[in-house]
């Protein structure tokens, strides 16, 4: 359940590969497609923004990447494992183990410390030095002297920051990202945009980022656009797998 | 309405949870304390009218003197609005079928009986009905007993005196028939208009005039206001309260309901607090949003109070739509369990305590915390600041302790059981702040166990602020909880104690010395044998200290004891049911000194060292009180308000011998055999004395369950709302923890344990509280010594520790349903 390497079949081809995704809402009357026919591949390492105004649909296709929720047609592979197969808690275990998110509202747990809200992942995870592995990352993050803090005495930047350490703890293989510096002012925001690609280039980790900021969205490798439910990528021939 | 009056709707405050939960929690409190208050008060009636019957009325008076009242004390009960009726007794030679017997007569006016009915039967094999009035004019019933001893039927006359009664039926049980010694010959009764025409009633016969009085309790209360200063001291006001077999029982359960109800005062108190504070804590935003706004504090305060008005208002109504139709649902219940109809009423009196409640609640436990908003800084709008600290939530915690201490005296009335509860109170929060350390300082130590467990004892250390408060009012709730089924349990266990299934139900009386073997061995031989005898000597106390008795009390304390004769008894051992308070026993081969009765001896005064005579026939005794003892008057055994040691001052007094014995009913027909043989012997039987406080003693048993589940219930209720205060903390938990990977069944499985925990450590805590108050409460107003109940210090915490976890559970089924980024969103 630790184990971190990834095996022989993950490390080639794509970590992410999306066929056909829709999703669909029903409402009383009628049927609301919030995302169509999405297919799209993202390799190893890549970051990755997807754009879009707000209601594109950025964020739902985001949770169904996570295997937060299960598209109503479509397939998310991810390292090779299709997850809108697995059950909850098939994804729930590769989430522990392969997936680190950040939220737009941080989502830190109030009741808890800077250190306690970075340890939970590992604890989830069974690790042994959760403790001495939160320090290390709130360090890395500037925050070593802030570990006793609550959610509630650390500005936004900062619960930011503990949200990176939190998503990094476990050493994931693709990191989640939703609007990461949405809720922070522009200073803020390019501090945190940075130790985000500074932490995801150290750790080789893969970078998926939902966003409407151009500015961070630009400083990706890759960019998707999102409007309407349709995603397509923009002047990318080589790694397109794009639209209707 | 503007905007800031949209912010004051109780329509807009009831989508928020926390005034959910406030409203929900008076709405409980009001309901609870109502329905208890209608239920106890109906109760209260329905066992005062069967004790009521004991007596034949509400209230007696009896006139020792062998003297009617005057005429005008009658008329002025009648004037009052309350029923009367008259007996007579007292005993004569009657003549039937050739054969004379001396029996005891009553004769009844045509009131009799103003309570309770009368067990009749046409004839000896006729089935036994029940009727609501005596022998009419020229009539006389029978007991079986005298029917058998004069060998007489049914239709025949039997004379009295001057005059010729028919005899028109069988007297099988009069409901009044208490334990007297005039009761003790075989029974007559008969019609009071005859009693002149018999002339058997000459000066200076011995003859017990008894007034009946019937009413409302008022009524009554007011009669005896005017009739005190007219009263000799032959003269005695009997109320059901006083002297009584089961005036013990009923005073136990009376008090029993009123704990039950101060508990429930109490329970509802603490889930208004718990609540109103959380609404406080998440109006927080709100008050700085509008200070900023430009809204002055005291306009902020006004709203807030007047919101809590309108709530107090809902809380009520509510309250009252649900304890009026609750109450009709136990009262007849209770109509069905006794299986006669019970006067199903409202007594606006017995909903005080229930407006009471809600605006204590409100304004006690609800009001500090929301009235600390005002003071809530504008500047939190731009940046949250620091929660709040204990120290400010301490004058709230005084303010509350003191509503409590208040609300409970305003229902019990009862300094003991006041004392008791906070005692029970003080040592609870002395055993949190213990495990407020222990959670601090052990829990985050423990290693190894499963994920789940570590996750739980994380969970505990990490909630510690919200544990800690969860666990004070869950061991709290519990510790109510636990006083009252401790209680139940001790009274119930006490009334089985006293009146087991094989309780003494006959008596054998006026045992001359020389046939006490010759009995003992009849008895034994037909398988009943006796366990004691006892002398018995009638004599009258006479002096105290050298100083004749009636100038040594005081009017008001003089007591009916010193009017009769009183019974004493010499005895080696003390009896098993009797306990020395004051003094000591006789050693063996003591000859000197008396022991006295406890209640006897607290009226007169009376101390180790006291001298009294006795005067007996024309003798003479003067002894020195060496101990008092107290005396279970309802056991049902000979009990003596004196007791001299063998060879005492008794010795060579007339004396005759008495026992009791238990006879069940098959084996009723060797009293015949017994009466013929020794046919100067009484057989007092009491058999349906016992039955009667036996199913009194079922009625305030079930009332007592009844008013038990209602208050588990509310307990329960209360548990829910706390749980639910910290909801969308867990939820919010729950979601994240799913998001970062925690498979379902940990999450169950921790939070579960956790709770689990939680309950198992409140559900101690709470029970070995109530174990001090309940050992308090046994000291002050029950009887008994203490002991622990394992029976409810173990289940309670496994009960408390499942409720819990099943709660925990409960409150993650949105979690687990919903996909984790829904619920984020939705809790965001």
């Amino acid at each position: 359940m630790t184990d971190k390497t990834a095996t022989p079949e993950q490390m080639d081809g794509p970590v992410l590969k999306v066929t056909d995704l829709t999703q669909q809402v029903n409402l009383e009357a009628d049927t609301l497609t919030i995302l169509q026919g999405v297919s799209l591949e993202i390799n190893r390492g890549e970051s990755v923004a997807i754009v879009g105004r707000s209601g594109s649909g950025k964020t739902t296709l985001l949770g169904l990447l996570a295997g937060l929720d299960t598209p109503s047609h479509g397939e998310v592979e991810l390292e090779g494992r299709v997850i809108s197969r697995l059950s909850e808690d098939e994804r729930a275990a590769l989430r522990a183990r392969r997936i680190g998110f950040v939220f737009q509202s941080f989502q830190l747990l109030p009741a808890l410390t800077a250190l306690e809200n970075v340890m939970l992942p590992l604890e989830l995870a069974g690790s042994e030095r959760a403790d001495g592995k939160a320090r290390e990352l709130l360090e890395r993050v500037g925050l070593g002297d802030r570990l006793r803090h609550t959610p509630r005495q650390l500005s936004g930047g900062e619960q930011q920051r503990v949200a990176i350490a939190r998503a990094f703890a476990s050493e994931p293989a693709i990191l989640f990202a939703d609007e990461p510096t949405g809720n922070l002012d522009n200073r803020t925001g390019r501090s945190i945009s940075d130790l985000l690609m500074d932490l995801n280039h150290e750790q080789g980790t893969t970078l998926v980022m939902v966003t409407h900021d151009e500015q961070l969205a630009g400083r990706c490798q890759r960019r998707f656009s999102i409007e309407a439910g349709i995603v397509t990528e923009p002047g990318a021939e080589a790694h397109t797998e794009v639209v209707n | 309405m503007g905007a800031a009056g949209k912010l004051m709707s109780v329509q807009r405050d009831w989508r928020e949870r926390d005034v959910r939960v406030v409203l929900v929690a008076l709405v409980i409190a009001v309901a609870t304390v109502a329905t208890i208050a209608l239920f106890a008060s109906q109760l209260q009636r329905t066992l005062v009218t069967s004790a009521s019957s004991f007596l034949a009325a509400d209230r007696q008076l009896e006139a020792e003197n062998g003297r009617p009242v005057p005429g005008e004390w009658l008329e002025e009960a009648r004037a009052r609005g309350l029923e009367t009726g008259q007996m007579i007794e007292f005993s004569t030679m009657v003549f039937g079928n050739d054969r004379f017997q001396l029996v005891s007569a009553k004769a009844v006016s045509n009131e009799y009986p103003l309570r309770g009915q009368i067990e009749f039967q046409q004839q000896p094999a006729a089935p036994r009905v029940m009727r609501d009035e005596g022998p009419g004019p020229g009539e006389v019933w029978l007991n079986p007993r005298l029917l058998r001893l004069l060998d007489v039927s049914v239709g025949d006359s039997l004379e009295i005196g001057n005059r010729s009664l028919t005899i028109t039926g069988l007297l099988v049980r009069e409901p009044d028939g208490g334990f007297r010694l005039s009761a003790l010959a075989p029974r007559l009764m008969m019609h009071a208009d005859d009693v002149d025409s018999t002339g058997v009633l000459q000066e200076g016969s011995r003859v017990e005039h008894v007034y009946l009085f019937a009413g409302d309790s008022a009524a009554l209360d007011g009669y005896y206001d005017w009739l005190k200063p007219r009263l000799e001291p032959s003269h005695e006001w009997e109320g059901v309260r006083d002297g009584e077999t089961f005036s013990q029982s009923l005073q136990r359960a009376e008090q029993f309901l009123l704990l039950g109800g101060s508990l429930a005062v109490l329970l509802s108190a603490v889930a208004v607090a718990v609540a109103s504070r959380q609404y406080a804590i998440s109006q927080r935003d709100t008050v700085a949003l509008l200070k900023t706004l430009g809204s002055p504090g005291g306009a902020i305060a006004g709203m807030y109070l007047r919101r809590l008005g309108l709530w107090g208002m809902a809380g009520i109504l509510g309250g009252l739509a649900l304890a009026l139709p609750l109450y009709w649902v136990l009262a007849n219940l209770l109509s069905e369990a006794l299986a006669r109809p019970v006067d199903i009423r409202v007594d606006p009196g017995a909903l005080v305590p229930a407006l009471l409640t809600a605006l204590v609640s409100l304004f006690a436990f609800a009001y500090p915390p929301i009235r600390r908003l005002r003071s809530v800084p504008a500047m939190r709008v731009l940046r949250s600041q620091p929660g709040e600290s204990g120290r400010e939530a301490l004058p709230d915690l005084l303010i509350a302790v003191s509503a409590m201490f208040g609300l409970v005296w305003l229902y019990a009335r009862a300094l003991p059981m006041v004392l008791a509860v906070f005692g029970g109170l003080l040592l609870l929060l002395g055993v949190l702040a213990l495990i407020g350390w222990v959670l601090v300082s052990v829990l985050r130590r423990i290693r190894g166990g499963g994920q789940s467990w570590r996750l739980a004892l994380v969970g505990l250390y990490r909630h510690r602020r919200a544990s800690l408060s969860q666990l004070a009012v869950f061991s709290l709730t519990l510790m109510l909880a636990a006083t009252l089924v401790l209680v139940r349990t001790s009274l119930l266990d006490d009334w089985q104690a006293q009146l087991p299934e094989d309780a003494p139900n006959h008596f054998l009386i006026n045992i001359p010395t020389q046939t006490v073997d010759e009995i003992e061995a009849f008895w034994s031989e037909r398988g009943y044998p006796m366990e004691n005898f006892y002398p018995m000597v009638r004599g009258r106390l006479t002096e105290l200290n050298g100083e004749a008795v009636k100038e040594a009390v005081s009017k008001d304390q003089r007591v009916s004891a010193l009017n009769r004769e009183l019974n004493m008894t010499w005895m080696e051992s003390l009896p098993e049911d009797n306990r020395i308070i004051e003094g000591e026993w006789f050693s063996p081969g003591d000859t000197q000194g008396v022991s006295v009765e406890a209640e006897l001896a607290d009226k007169l005064g009376l101390k180790p060292g006291d001298r009294l005579t006795f005067t007996v026939g024309s003798d003479k005794v003067t002894e020195t009180v060496t101990s008092i003892r107290t005396v279970q008057w309802d056991s049902m055994k000979p009990n003596f308000y004196m007791a001299f040691p063998p060879g005492g001052g008794l010795e060579g007094m007339p004396a005759t011998w008495i026992t009791s014995f238990y006879l069940p009913d098959n084996a009723k027909s060797i009293l015949n055999e017994f009466s013929r043989q020794y046919p100067t012997v009484s057989v007092l039987e009491i058999d349906h004395i016992i039955a009667r406080i036996q199913e009194i003693v079922g009625q305030v048993t079930q009332a007592i369950e009844a008013i038990l589940v209602l208050v588990l219930a509310a307990a329960l209720v209360v548990m829910a709302a706390v749980v639910s205060t910290t909801l969308r903390d867990r939820q919010r938990e729950g979601a994240l923890l799913r998001t970062l990977g925690a498979r379902q069944a940990l999450l169950v499985r921790s939070t579960m344990l956790e709770f689990a925990l939680l309950g198992l450590i409140a559900g101690l805590v709470g029970t070995m509280a109530a174990e001090g108050a309940v050992w308090a409460l046994q000291y002050g107003m029950f009887e008994g010594a203490f002991r622990w109940h394992w029976q409810v210090a173990v289940p309670i915490p496994l009960i408390s520790a499942a409720v819990l976890a099943f709660l925990g559970r409960w409150q993650l089924l949105p979690v687990l349903r919903v996909s984790p980024m829904l619920m984020l969103r939705r809790l965001e």
